[in-house]
């Protein structure tokens, strides 16, 4: 290798032409630095700032996957060379890497770069990987470096913040404060009103409410958000004991916010009435009542907390429900609906809606009450499961009123109940095409066409509202854009419903017919490799979706400083740091691991997988006819479900025919990771980590996944649940017969049983499946 | 129980955009959001029902089974789920002619099944009287479908919005809009105030004195 100082001449022409080329890179024109780059390359072919600049270039003009080797040439040549280190990591934040890139940043710094602006890429990188120790570092050597703006200062509290160092995060806060006092313009204030509250926001987390309390007082000048000035300032009041005062804090946040439940209890509290008398609670609540006539909670909350005996409960129900029925409230079902998880109060409120119906709506001039009345009644039994007095309601209201919409939405779902998909559907297809401009019927009706397995009409019904692209025949690739994740979940559930179908379907053929019906086998094959396929692929892009959402903080690292907004900036670490526990998220793990379990099965009676395959091809070749027609059919197929232009796996054969050749237990694994963490509240998490680690002979994680189940499912720990019991059975029985499995092992694996389940020690396998029964 | 309304935070995004997405043709990716949120926290605001508070409160209910929250993105927690919301943010493009502080509604909706009851209306107070007392907006703007009529009677009616302009072709399907504005007073949009006569807690008096 020649060397710089071997051949100066060469090599200054070589790092001018570089510099050069850099200079061009960093102006977006790739074309001409990439023509530089090559020159250097060609003469000397292992200049590794060229290399790593052409690796950068070619993520950006030539073919992606062919960007990675010359930067992995380039980082091999000269690992230490800052400047390649440089170039690495802002490849691998192209690509969204962010862990390389972060390694490859602070080796640049580490090796001496003199440009510090790496500082501050490296401090997002650190963010976005969660790298807190080492962010503090490099948004403290940025800070340093330009101390003259504020946002580096925010920057560095954030850091010292989410490394729990509570005093200095306060400390950085105050110091800039005072530097900047005198110099602030009315375009800073807000940033000023947010930063003073970020502080306070610190230290109530330190535990520190005297501190905050006074603080907050002090800056109250600077404060513009009112709001969260008095929710803090009544929090740390009621905190310290400050009742009599807290109290007319949380009045004074009702004059703003009446409709804000959650200050009601609050001020209850300030207010020592909880444990009072519920005729004092009652006047209270009727006074703010006066107060706020058009706000629910003064009028809802007394309904919680009223005996379901007393005569006032009744009273004030009724007060609560009719006037809601008269003024034709759609959702005054659902408004008490909260309050049936008390069945006595159910009762006394059926009672009340029976006695209008029967006494008081005959003598009403205006006939929509009782069609609302009938609206009611319907979703009440619906609640109740007595479908029939539910339809009886439901089709009094729409025959008197056949044109409102509402109506069809409860009329499915009762269909819905009994098992009718196909019915359901259609009854809310009507109830939209009574209104075809509105988008909630829309949804609801797309809805019940994917749940009956419909998935082409409920695609062509929401694509009434979707973009359409040029030459779509749909909006299934819009829907994927707009990240639509209701659609994309339901869609995976019903293609893997319909797969389910095929495969049933198949069994029977194979079971009762002697002769197998090639043609009919050979379709049903092939439905049920679409539809899996389908299912993995809907299901897969809820995983893409939720990395999208998880690098979507990536600006917000730089952005927030900047702009100011540092409490709302580690809410959203927060939240970003659960959002895989979030509902959608979870549910199409829960499909997934469902999936992978079957191919799991499948894997183990691995022949037959095999002829299935062969005999597709066998078909095929005998049917060329046959194959051309459906050939196009396919194509047209394939059109209405692409999830992007030009989808190079649009039915997700692919994705399945790799998870078929792979680990698919330690890809679920991977794919549940996530939620150990962040979902250990959930039981989806646990049961499939038990199945995971069982499969994979991991017994001791094994053991913990039982455990922490349990915590879930029945966290006061008095409960013997079914669900608990026979997973020990399970673990016990199957790590003992495993022949691999290290003797130590599962004889820790039997002690841990026995000392979090010592019934299982004491009883019989049988009496303690008995036992655990609930 | 009927709704809550509270200032939207990150948590919501996701159910914000769901019911977006369930109720208008106007739809945006949840970056989007997420910008809202983080340049204007306190300008957006979501209703909510929230069904905790009754095991709370009633000593007769026994809530203690666990199940996982249901997987549908309108919860934004277990027991608390969004049915409406409005986002709001402040006009940030630099090549805006007026430089007057001022704010705009991106986007506003309600859940069918949860209209008359005023949702709309509350939320549309909150996020306006939010944007004027913490980002000086002198005035607020927004767009409405021409075909619109609930929105129309809500913004003009109920709220004294004026109308400016009709834009022409303004929505993607080619349906005109019309831009509509109003000058805001933060007397005037304290949100508890209503039009007819109404009892006041002047906050002197001590709330459990006469009960």
């Amino acid at each position: 290798m020649v060397t710089k100082k071997a051949s100066p001449i060469f090599a200054s022409k070589e790092d001018s032409n570089f510099r050069e080329a850099l200079k061009l890179y960093d102006a977006k024109q790739y074309k001409k630095a990439l023509k530089l780059v090559e020159g250097n390359l060609k003469k000397h072919s292992h200049h590794a700032e060229s290399l790593a600049l052409k690796g950068c270039i070619t993520f950006h003009i030539g073919a992606k996957q062919d960007a990675e080797p010359y930067i992995l040439k380039a980082v091999e040549k000269e690992p230490t060379n800052y400047l390649v280190n440089h170039l690495a990591g802002l490849y691998y934040r192209s690509v969204e890497d962010y862990h390389k890139a972060a390694k490859w940043l602070k080796a640049a710094n580490d090796n001496g770069s003199p440009n510090k602006p790496i500082l501050r890429d490296l401090s997002f990188m650190q963010s976005q990987i969660r790298d807190y120790k080492n962010l503090k570092e490099s948004r403290q050597l940025y800070l340093e470096h330009q101390p003259g703006y504020r946002a580096n200062w925010t920057g560095l509290a954030v850091a010292q913040h989410l490394n729990k160092e509570y005093h200095a995060a306060v400390s950085t806060l105050d110091k800039i404060e005072n530097i900047i006092k005198e110099h602030l313009t009315d375009a800073d204030m807000y940033e000023q009103s947010e930063c003073v509250l970020y502080k306070h926001q610190i230290l109530s987390e330190a535990g520190d409410y005297e501190r905050a309390l006074k603080a907050l007082e002090n800056d109250k000048d600077s404060i513009k958000d009112m709001l969260s000035y008095m929710e803090y300032k009544a929090k740390y009041l009621l905190l310290l004991g400050q009742k009599k005062e807290a109290s007319l804090i949380y009045r004074e946040l009702l004059k703003r916010n009446p409709d804000n439940i959650s200050y009601y209890p609050l001020l209850e509290t300030a207010l020592d009435t909880t444990s009072k008398p519920e005729e004092l609670r009652l006047k209270l609540y009727e006074k703010l009542g006066r107060y706020y006539p058009r706000s629910d909670p003064p009028k809802f909350i007394p309904l919680t907390f009223l005996s379901s005996e007393g005569d006032l409960f009744a009273k004030k129900a009724r007060d609560y429900i009719i006037p809601q029925l008269l003024r034709g409230v759609p959702a005054t079902f659902v408004n008490v609906k909260p309050l049936y998880l008390n069945p006595k109060k159910s009762q006394v409120i059926e009672e009340i809606v029976l006695d209008f119906y029967q006494h008081d709506l005959p003598k009403l001039e205006n006939p929509t009450v009782a069609v609302w009345t009938e609206y009611f009644l319907a979703q009440h039994y619906l609640y109740k499961n007595d479908l029939d007095s539910a339809d009886k309601h439901i089709d009094l209201a729409l025959e008197h009123t056949p044109t409102l919409v509402e109506l069809y939405i409860v009329k499915a779902r009762i269909i819905k109940h009994r098992g009718d998909y196909v019915k359901a559907s259609e009854v809310m297809d009507e109830g939209r095409k009574l209104d075809l401009q509105d988008r909630f019927i829309n949804s609801k009706t797309t809805k019940y066409l994917l749940r009956a397995n419909k998935v082409n009409e409920a695609i062509d019904c929401i694509s009434l509202f979707t973009k359409l692209d040029e030459d779509a025949i749909n909006g299934c690739k819009d829907l994927h854009t707009m990240q639509v994740s209701w659609v994309l979940v339901e869609s995976a559930e019903a293609y893997t419903r319909l797969y389910h179908e095929y495969q049933a379907k198949l069994n029977e053929l194979r079971n009762c017919e002697a002769e197998e019906n090639e043609e009919l086998t050979q379709e049903l094959l092939e439905n049920i490799e679409t539809y899996r396929g389908l299912a993995l692929k809907r299901f897969t892009s809820i995983v893409k979706l939720y990395k999208i959402f998880y690098n979507d903080q990536y600006d917000f690292h730089s952005y927030c400083m900047r702009r100011g907004t540092p409490r709302d900036y580690i809410d959203t670490l927060r939240w970003e740091d659960k959002i895989h526990s979030t509902p959608i998220y979870t549910r199409a793990l829960k499909g997934l691991s469902e999936l992978y379990f079957e191919l799991y099965s499948e894997s183990l009676n691995d022949n037959e997988e095999s002829s299935q395959e062969v005999k597709i091809k066998k078909t095929n070749k005998k049917q060329k006819k046959a194959k051309a027609q459906m050939n196009k059919k396919k194509t047209e197929f394939i059109a209405r479900v692409e999830s992007e232009k030009e989808d190079a796996d649009p039915l997700g054969a692919k994705l399945l025919h790799d998870l078929q050749n792979s680990d698919v237990i330690e890809a679920l694994f991977e794919l549940f990771k996530s939620l150990i963490e962040e979902g250990k509240d959930l039981e989806l998490t646990w049961k499939v980590l038990f199945k995971v680690y069982l499969i994979q002979g991991k017994y001791v994680l094994a053991l913990q996944a039982v455990k922490n189940l349990n915590k879930v499912l029945n966290p006061y720990g008095e409960k013997k649940l079914r669900e608990i019991g026979s997973r020990v059975v399970e673990l016990a029985t199957t790590s003992k017969n495993d022949d691999k499995a290290n003797a130590a092992i599962v004889k820790v694996v039997e002690k841990g049983l026995h000392s979090a389940f010592p019934e299982f020690e004491q009883l019989s396998t049988d009496e303690f499946l008995e036992l655990y029964n609930q | 129980m009927g709704i809550t309304i509270r200032q939207a935070t990150i948590s919501d995004i996701q159910a914000m955009q769901n019911a977006n997405l369930h109720n208008l043709p106007e739809n945006y990716q949840l970056k989007y959001y997420m910008y809202h949120i983080l340049s204007w926290p306190q300008a957006s605001f979501v209703a909510t029902t929230y069904d905790d508070i009754v095991g709370v409160n009633d000593t007769e209910v026994d809530i203690a089974t666990h199940s996982d929250p249901k997987g549908d993105t309108s919860y934004v927690r277990k027991g608390e789920k969004i049915v409406g919301y409005v986002l709001g943010k402040m006009e940030d493009d630099p090549e805006a002619e007026d430089k007057t502080p001022h704010g705009h509604i991106t986007s506003l909706s309600v859940m069918r099944t949860y209209r008359r009851m005023g949702i709309a209306e509350k939320l549309m107070k909150q996020s306006l009287y939010a944007m004027c007392e913490v980002f000086g907006a002198q005035y607020v703007s927004l767009h409405v479908r021409k075909s619109n009529r609930a929105a129309l009677h809500l913004y003009r009616d109920s709220l004294n919005f004026e109308i400016k302009s009709i834009e022409k072709s303004y929505y993607q399907d080619g349906e005109d809009a019309y831009a509509m504005r109003l000058e805001l007073d933060l007397e005037k949009l304290v949100p508890s105030k209503i039009k007819e006569e109404q009892e006041q807690d002047d906050l002197t008096k001590d709330l459990l004195d006469d009960l």
